[in-house]
């Protein structure tokens, strides 16, 4: 439905823009407000929630230990000032900065406490990060500006980690707090944090609408900028179509990131905004479930490999709007192979290595079968170009529609697990960790992340090694050595990296980009009148 | 009459009970666990099935249905497994959405389709007859994100006549909630400024909305206005030497809006279950879009209750049909 929207929108737009384009008087907005239009996260409780966009929910509104700026992302002390770690990698100490909640009390060590355990109670959101690692009883406040962990074994994606976790406003939440429930419901539409800008909570409605104000006495201040907007408004719009013509019309500041190819061209060639292109961490990828035959046979999934057409779909489909891909790693982040080669295209290779795979008794002949995310048409585009190639081997690719949470649920055990299916690897966490860590361990096995089912016990030990070693360049070359081995071994087809494309209107300034939380940093920004 | 609608109130719960334990069943009976989307993206399977104990999706369906029956009874439907917020709470939020631009659409189809229908019945076969057969099936078959999407592009991307999308301008305060119905509350608070706002977001959604009702009452109208003129009574009338527009839109479109009636109010149930593309294109925070999202997030509870209210608003209106009949052709009335 929503890619025949697109057709139709494109189609209708194409011959609208004939018909003498349109009128760009109005101004945008209202003056000194902004606008944004990308997605709302599903709730507000950042304890709970963990998806793409409440990473933007959380830059804004709260504060955490450590966060990420920039692109390629460094890693800083923010509520913190710095922290040290004992040579065992077991203990890590956090100082806290002098900072105050939107209630203008401040923010001390017991407060950080409360938030890790709170985060740790909620069993959902990003807790799975820590749980492994970190028991709610060990985190410690040593005095009113100092808080130490004590993690079960050394963990080093353990910084990585920190800003995913909101630092929250205990007195709130425990006035709000009902039965032991850690005030969960109240927080669903309502917030607690310390951060650059606080929520208008009458404004907010699920899916639809949410106004922030922003906080003067925010910790860092806002000498680094001398015009901040005072008041942003947040939209969620469903159709990409009415989204551009939004933007176009001046209604709204920014569309999403995830602007489809043949929107970039109307909004390119319109007046009073502007492209955004950033390269981003967020990997595309065919999974392959290694357990179910022919798929265990490494030979057959060489033959898939050389069956895709890498460049047909990123310049033909995504217009060279994204990065090939040649392994798990975003080839932007460190852990990634310089020179790793990645798989091409050659039907004549995937012939061979079929025929491999077929003398070694692999049931090549079966219909196999690849899901696809019903919303995104990317998806079935990419399975589409699969098997129109699958097809000059003999190999018979049936697509078969799905939804996110049924494929997340499926993929709990390999029997259940779709021989192939279509999705990306987004920026949990910066980390190879988040990637191949969470992807190829055996240890993962029953996850999304770990769909394939790839067990290798030499890459397990590499990855085990990796993860709690707290040498960099050890890490590196560790990741490195799991790289080469599991492409080789041709666990999945990873096929590209993320170029975010967003549509901003022209007198947006100082927009900054970072993998996590798209850009949309609202402290950074201005509006030119 | 007191008795009429009681009885027809009395078979409507079962009705309603057949309708949960119909979605109940096929939402959970479909390989589609919630817990996994509960967790979270980065959930470990323990943490799925720890969530999948603490809420009960390990028990017997019919146990889990039981609960869930319980809960319904006290007026809780339950929280959403995506806001984590009471989903009565969000359904509050949006349904007068969806109530408004439904009924302003009903409005707008029958306010076009009744003499629309009258009048091809009294030239039938004229040119007027063929060409609103033409455009009557068109609108029946007018996909309506096309036709939508074409207002926008013409009326607020050229002409700058309309806005594109929403229920009111960003940034512009609400009035407050009393019926949670935009023009209504507007008007009660004496805001000109924000109902006009409202009014002209409504009209390119409603048109869109109304396209398929206006199509479908033209048509029905005809046929009974049609039938009306061959009774005796037409005739005598004329005889008698009554006008014949006071003959045609008294008499006879008294004695044909029966079916026009009942086909308005099955129209208005048709209308909320299909206002999904209409709310998505214009982005009108209503229920349809409601339900869309809660389909894809796989939040049941979201789901069973949009059902729900869906099938209760079928039943009460149902039920007004049934008296508007009654106040319309007294010989219904004595027959109940």
């Amino acid at each position: 439905m929503q890619r025949r929207l697109f057709l139709v929108g494109s189609l209708a737009a194409a011959t609208a823009s004939h018909m003498g384009g349109f009128r760009m008087a109005r101004a945008q907005g209202r003056p000194g407000e902004l606008v944004w239009a990308d997605n709302l996260p599903g709730g507000l409780d950042p304890h709970v929630i963990f998806d793409v966009p409440m990473q933007f929910y959380m830059l804004n509104i709260y504060d955490q230990l450590y966060k990420y700026e920039g692109n390629p992302p460094e890693l800083k002390p923010w509520l913190a000032s710095g922290h040290t770690v004992s040579p065992d990698g077991r203990t890590w100490t956090f100082n806290l900065r002098d900072a105050k909640f939107h209630d203008g009390s401040p923010v001390t060590a017991e407060d950080v406490v409360y938030s890790f355990r709170r985060m740790l109670a909620t069993k959902r959101g990003p807790s799975a990060a820590f749980l492994p690692v970190l028991p709610p009883e060990k985190v410690k406040a040593v005095d009113a500006k100092t808080v130490q962990f004590e993690l079960d074994y050394a963990y080093q994606p353990f910084l990585s980690a920190m800003p995913l976790v909101c630092i929250m406003n205990p007195r709130l939440l425990k006035a709000n707090e009902k039965d032991g429930d850690w005030g969960q419901p109240w927080l669903a539409s309502n917030a607690a944090g310390s951060g650059p800008y606080m929520l208008d909570a009458a404004s907010y409605k699920p899916a639809e609408a949410l106004d922030m104000k922003r906080y003067e006495s925010h910790f860092m201040g806002w000498t680094h900028n001398p015009r901040p907007i005072d008041i942003v408004r947040c939209r969620d719009i469903q159709e990409t179509t009415t989204r551009v013509n939004a933007l176009l019309r001046g209604d709204i500041d920014a569309t999403d990131s995830y602007l489809p190819t043949d929107q970039v061209e109307r909004v390119l060639r319109a007046k009073n905004v502007r492209v955004i292109k950033d390269e981003t961490m967020r990997v595309m990828v065919i999974r392959m479930n290694n357990k179910k035959p022919p798929f265990d046979n490494v030979n057959f999934r060489r033959a898939m490999s050389h069956a895709f057409n890498y460049r047909g779909f990123i310049s033909g489909v995504l217009k060279d709007y994204a990065v090939r891909n040649a392994g798990p790693i975003p080839q932007n982040l460190w852990g990634a192979p310089k020179d790793l080669k990645p798989y091409e295209y050659n039907l004549d290779l995937a012939r061979e290595e079929l025929a491999q795979a077929k003398a070694q008794g692999a049931p090549i002949d079966r219909e196999i079968e690849i899901h696809i995310q019903q919303q995104l048409a990317q998806t079935t585009q990419a399975a589409q170009v699969l098997q129109q190639d699958l097809r000059k081997l003999n190999v018979n690719l049936k697509i078969a529609p799905n939804l996110w949470p049924n494929l997340v649920s499926s993929t709990a055990k390999p029997e259940t697990t779709p021989d192939m299916w279509v999705h990306w690897v987004s920026t949990y966490f910066v980390d190879p960790e988040n990637w191949i860590g969470q992807m190829y361990d055996s240890q993962f096995h029953g996850t999304w992340k770990a769909s394939s089912w790839y067990k290798n016990a030499k890459v397990d030990q590499l990855l085990r090694e990796a993860r709690s070693s707290s040498d960099q360049a050890k890490r590196q070359a560790l990741y490195e050595e799991a790289s080469r081995i599991v492409v080789a071994d041709a666990a999945d087809i990873w096929i590209y990296n993320t170029v975010q494309i967003r549509g901003i209107s022209a007198r947006v300034e100082g927009y900054k980009f970072s993998p996590v939380g798209s850009g949309a940093e609202f402290r950074y920004m201005s509006l030119a009148s | 009459m007191g008795r009429f609608i009681l009885r027809r109130m009395l078979f409507v719960v079962p009705s309603l009970l057949g309708l949960l334990v119909l979605t109940f069943v096929m939402l959970r009976v479909l390989p589609n666990d919630p817990s996994a989307a509960l967790a979270g993206e980065n959930a470990t399977p323990a943490q799925i099935a720890a969530v999948r104990t603490a809420y009960g999706f390990d028990q017997p369906i019919w146990k889990q249905f039981a609960v869930y029956l319980k809960q319904v009874v006290h007026a809780d439907l339950g929280t959403s497994i995506v806001t984590g917020r009471p989903v009565v709470a969000d359904i509050a939020l949006r349904l007068p959405a969806t109530i408004e631009l439904t009924f302003c659409a009903l409005l707008f189809a029958s306010a076009m389709g009744i003499p629309i229908g009258t009048l091809a019945a009294v030239w039938h076969n004229s040119v007027f007859d063929h060409a609103m057969r033409i455009v009557t099936v068109g609108g029946l078959a007018i996909a309506a994100f096309w036709f939508a999407i074409i207002l926008q592009l013409v009326f607020s991307m050229s002409l700058d006549w309309l806005p594109l999308r929403g229920r009111i301008s960003v940034g512009m305060p609400e009035p407050a909630p009393v019926t949670r119905l935009l023009l209504v509350d507007s008007l009660l608070a004496g805001r000109l400024g924000v109902f006009r706002d409202a009014l002209l977001h409504l009209v390119m959604p409603a048109l869109t909305l109304s396209l398929g009702g206006l199509a479908s009452i033209a048509r029905f109208t005809r046929a009974g206005v049609l039938d009306t003129l061959q009774k005796d009574f037409v005739g005598y009338a004329e005889a008698a030497g009554y006008r014949r527009s006071r003959i045609i839109w008294v008499y006879v479109l008294r004695n044909s809006v029966v079916a026009a009636t009942t086909q308005i109010g099955l129209l208005f149930g048709a209308l909320i279950s299909s206002a999904v593309a209409v709310e998505s294109i214009f982005d009108w925070p209503g229920i349809g879009s409601y339900a869309v999202k809660a389909i894809l997030t796989s939040d049941y509870k979201a789901i069973l209750a949009v059902t729900l209210v869906v099938g209760v608003i079928y039943a009460i209106v149902n039920i007004v049909v049934d008296i508007v009949h009654a106040l319309l052709d007294p010989r219904v009335a004595e027959s109940l």
